[in-house]
C-alpha cells in the first residue's frame, strides 16, 4: 500500500514538468519548421538545380562526343555546356596581351615578337582537345568517350604514340567503350552504396588487343566499386588487334567509372 | 492525454521522413549502350557479265543477314539510302550517309564482278563520322564463280567487319552447327551453316545417334550411339570423313563433352550400375571417375574459359538439377533450386550457364520448358524463351552472343537460334525432326 502511495505522489509531481516539456518541444518544433521554411526557401531552388544538373551533365557529355554512338538523350542543357566551352576562347584571346611579361624580363632583346606566335599555336591546339571533355571536370587529359548505363557512367581517354589515336581510329575507341561497358557488372558493387566518387582505371592495349598493366589510378573510396571496375577489364581477353596502319606498339587508356544507383 | 498526442505526432513525422527514403529503382547491367548503325548499300557490278546479278543478290543478302544477325549492329533501312550506286570509295558522300535519315555510323560497300570462271569482290568499311580517316577496312576476294562462293565471300567480309567493330570477337558467319536429324530415316548427325544454309548429312553410324559435340579444333565429333553393344561413345573424324575407333566402357555411356583444349572428354557412364561422370583422354585412355553419389549424374560440360570446372545434371535429390564441381570432382555445389533443370551449356567466357528448365514441375503446374541463362558467380538467372512448347539443348556460339537450341513450338522439334538476350529468335530447320544442336568452336 505504501508503495502505491509513493507512486501516486510522484505522478502528481510529474505533471507540471511534462506540460513544460511538451510546450518547449512544441515551440522548438515550430521554430525548426519556421527556420527550415525561411532558410530552405532561399536554398531550395539550388538543391533542386544541383540534382537536375548532375543528371543533365550525363546527357550533355554523351551528346558532345564526336563518336559514331548515338546520343542517349537530347537535353536542353546540352546547349549550356557548349556555351561554356565557347566562352573559354575569349579569355584566351586576351592571353597574347599578357605575353608582354616575357618582354619585361627580356626588355633588351628585341626578338620577343617571333617568340610570341610560337606558343600561341600549341595553345590553340590544346583548346580544341579540351573541348570534348569539358563540362565533366574530368582528369587533365579528359575523357574521350563516355558511356551511359541508367545512371551509371564511364568514360576514358586514349593516348597513342603519336597522340592522334582517338581522332584517327574513332571506331576502335568506340569498340573499347562498348566492350568495357558490356563487361562492367554493376551488381558487384555494394548495394548499400548509392553514390560514389569517380574511380579511374588506367591500362594499356598492346598490338594484339590484349589489355595489360591494369591499375586503379584513383580510388572511388568504395572498395567494391574499385574491384568491379578492375574486374570489368580483367574479364576482357582482347579488344581486337590495333589497326594495321597504326605505327605504335601500344595504346594507353584511362577509363573512368561513375556509379550512381 | 497530451503525452499520447505528442508521441503520436512525433511518430507520424518519423514515419513520413522514413517513407521519403524508400525510392528504389533497380535496373540490369549493360543497358543504355547503343548499337552501331551500319548501312550496307547494294554492291555495284564491276563487269557486264550476265551472271553478276544472280551472284550479287546472293552476296548482298548474305552480307546483310550476317551483319544483322551479329547482334552488335542496327541495320539502316535501305529505304533511307541516298540515291546513286556506291561501288568505290569515290562514290561515297559521307555527309549524305552520316546525316539523317540514314544517320549511319558505318557504311560497308564495294563491287562484285564475274570475269571468266572467277568472281572478284572488293569491299570497304568506312567510318562515316570520321571524314579525315574514314577507312576502317579494305578487302579483296577472288573465288570460283558460284553461289556458294558468293556466300562464302560475304561470310568472310562480314566476319572481318564484326572482328573490327565487335571488340575483337571473331564473327561466326563461317561457323557450323551440328545436330541430329531423322530426315534420312535414322537419327544421324548432320551439319549446316550457322544461318541454316547448306544442310548435309555427316555420319552413317546406324542405330540411333544422339548428342553430337564437336571438338574445339573442329576436327572430330563425339556422339552417343546405340549399336549392338548398347549405348557407347562414337567418334567421327571430319578430316577422314568416317568413324574412328573409340573404346567401349560397358553400361550405358552417353553425353560426351570436350574439354576446352580438346585433350579430354567427359561423359556419363553406368558401367558400375549408377550413371556417374567420368573423364578420359581424347583417345579414350586414362579413365577417371569424378562423381560417386547415388542417383544419376549426366550431361557434363566443361567451363571453356578455365577448363577447371564441370557443370552437370544430377538426380541425386529427386528431380534433375544443375550442379557445378571442380574438374577433379571437388567443391560440388548445386546452382538450381527447384523444378526440373537439364542440358547445361557453359558460355565461352565462362561467365554464364545456359540450361533448359521447367521451373514449376508436377501435376497442375504450367510445365513449360524454357531456356534460362544464369550468371555462375551470382546465381542470378533470366528466362530467354517464352513462346511455349518444349525448348531444350541450348548451345553457345563461339562469339558468346548467339545461342542455338531445339524447340517444338511449331509442333515438331526443330533447330532455332537467338541472341544471348533472347531476342531475334529464328527457325533454322524445317525438314523432318531436328534435335540436339551443337555450335562449332570456330
Amino acid at each position: 500500500m505504501a508503495m502505491n502511495a509513493d507512486i501516486f505522489d510522484e505522478r502528481e509531481q510529474w505533471r507540471a514538468p511534462l506540460v513544460v516539456s511538451a510546450v518547449l518541444h512544441g515551440t522548438l518544433f515550430v521554430s525548426l519548421i519556421g527556420y527550415a521554411y525561411i532558410v530552405g526557401s532561399g536554398q531550395g531552388s539550388s538543391w533542386g538545380n544541383g540534382g537536375l544538373g548532375g543528371d543533365a551533365m550525363n546527357a550533355t557529355l554523351v551528346t558532345s562526343i564526336p563518336l559514331p554512338a548515338k546520343p542517349n538523350a537530347t537535353n536542353v542543357l546540352a546547349t549550356e555546356n557548349k556555351g561554356l566551352s565557347q566562352s573559354q576562347p575569349k579569355p584566351k584571346v586576351e592571353e597574347p596581351e599578357a605575353i608582354p611579361i616575357p618582354d619585361k624580363k627580356t626588355k633588351i632583346k628585341p626578338s620577343t615578337k617571333p617568340v610570341t606566335p610560337t606558343p600561341e599555336k600549341p595553345r590553340e591546339v590544346a583548346e580544341v582537345d579540351n573541348k570534348i571533355p569539358f563540362g565533366e571536370g574530368g582528369p587533365v587529359s579528359g575523357p574521350y568517350g563516355v558511356f551511359n548505363a541508367n545512371g551509371a557512367k564511364g568514360g576514358f581517354s586514349m593516348t597513342g604514340g603519336t597522340g592522334d589515336f582517338g581522332s584517327r581510329y574513332g571506331w576502335y575507341v568506340d569498340a573499347v567503350r562498348r566492350k568495357v561497358s558490356d563487361n562492367w557488372l554493376r551488381y558487384q558493387v555494394d548495394p548499400n552504396v548509392s553514390n560514389a566518387q569517380r574511380v579511374y582505371i588506367t591500362f594499356e592495349i598492346n598490338r594484339s588487343g590484349a589489355p595489360g598493366n591494369i591499375k586503379v589510378e584513383q580510388s572511388s573510396g568504395v572498395p567494391s566499386l574499385d574491384i568491379s571496375a578492375m574486374r570489368a577489364l580483367q574479364r576482357i581477353d582482347t579488344f581486337g588487334p590495333l589497326p594495321n596502319d597504326y605505327s605504335g606498339s601500344r595504346v594507353s587508356v584511362e577509363f573512368w567509372f561513375d556509379y550512381k544507383r | 492525454m497530451r503525452k499520447v498526442l505528442l508521441i503520436s505526432f512525433l511518430t507520424v513525422i518519423c514515419a513520413s521522413m522514413a517513407s521519403a527514403q524508400t525510392d528504389w529503382i533497380r535496373t540490369g547491367t549493360g543497358l543504355g549502350v547503343d548499337k552501331l548503325r551500319i548501312a550496307v548499300p547494294e554492291f555495284k557490278a564491276a563487269t557486264t557479265e550476265a551472271r553478276n546479278a544472280q551472284l550479287q543478290k546472293v552476296f548482298d543478302e548474305t552480307l546483310r543477314n550476317d551483319l544483322g544477325n551479329a547482334g552488335i549492329f542496327e541495320m539502316v533501312s535501305p529505304s533511307f539510302f541516298p540515291l546513286g550506286e556506291v561501288g568505290a570509295p569515290a562514290d561515297v558522300k559521307l555527309d549524305a550517309w552520316g546525316n539523317p535519315p540514314p544517320n549511319a555510323g558505318m557504311i560497308a560497300f564495294g563491287n562484285l564482278g564475274v570475269t571468266g570462271e572467277n568472281i572478284a569482290v572488293q569491299g570497304w568499311l568506312y567510318d562515316v563520322k570520321n571524314p579525315q580517316n574514314p577507312q576502317v577496312l579494305g578487302k579483296q576476294y577472288q573465288e570460283k564463280a558460284s553461289e556458294d562462293n558468293a556466300r562464302l565471300i560475304a561470310h568472310k567480309f562480314a566476319d572481318e567487319i564484326i572482328l573490327r567493330l565487335g571488340g575483337g570477337v571473331p564473327g561466326i558467319a563461317e561457323s557450323k552447327i551440328f545436330f541430329v536429324s531423322s530426315r534420312g530415316g535414322q537419327k544421324e548427325v548432320w551439319q549446316m551453316d550457322y544461318d541454316g544454309a547448306g544442310q548435309s548429312q555427316l555420319t552413317k553410324a546406324g542405330g540411333i545417334s544422339l548428342g553430337p559435340k564437336v571438338s574445339p579444333d573442329g576436327s572430330r565429333i563425339a556422339f552417343a550411339n546405340l549399336g549392338g553393344g548398347g549405348w557407347n561413345i562414337a567418334m567421327y573424324s571430319r578430316d577422314l570423313g568416317r568413324l574412328v575407333k573409340f573404346p567401349s566402357y560397358g553400361g550405358t555411356t552417353i553425353s560426351p563433352a570436350w574439354s576446352a583444349d580438346g585433350a579430354k572428354l567427359a561423359f556419363s557412364s553406368s558401367r558400375t550400375g549408377d550413371p556417374e561422370i567420368y573423364i578420359v583422354n581424347s583417345d579414350g585412355s586414362a579413365l577417371k571417375r569424378l562423381t560417386s553419389y547415388h542417383g544419376p549424374d549426366v550431361s557434363p560440360v566443361w567451363n571453356p574459359k578455365t577448363g577447371a570446372q564441370i557443370a552437370f545434371v544430377s538426380g541425386r535429390t529427386g528431380l534433375p538439377q544443375i550442379y557445378v564441381m571442380d574438374a577433379d570432382g571437388a567443391n560440388l555445389q548445386r546452382v538450381t533450386n527447384e523444378g526440373y533443370a537439364v542440358s547445361p551449356a557453359w558460355s565461352p567466357n565462362g561467365q554464364f550457364l545456359l540450361f533448359a528448365w521447367i521451373r514449376h514441375y508436377g501435376p497442375g503446374a504450367p510445365g513449360a520448358q524454357d531456356i534460362y541463362i544464369m550468371d555462375v558467380a551470382s546465381h542470378q538467372w533470366v528466362q530467354l524463351t517464352h513462346d511455349g512448347g518444349r525448348n531444350d539443348f541450348p548451345s553457345w556460339a563461339p562469339d558468346g552472343r548467339h545461342i542455338v537450341f531445339q524447340s517444338n513450338r511449331t509442333g515438331r522439334d526443330e533447330i532455332w537460334s537467338m541472341l544471348a538476350d533472347g531476342s531475334q529468335q529464328k527457325q533454322l530447320t524445317t525438314n523432318g525432326a531436328n534435335t540436339q544442336p551443337n555450335w562449332s568452336a570456330k
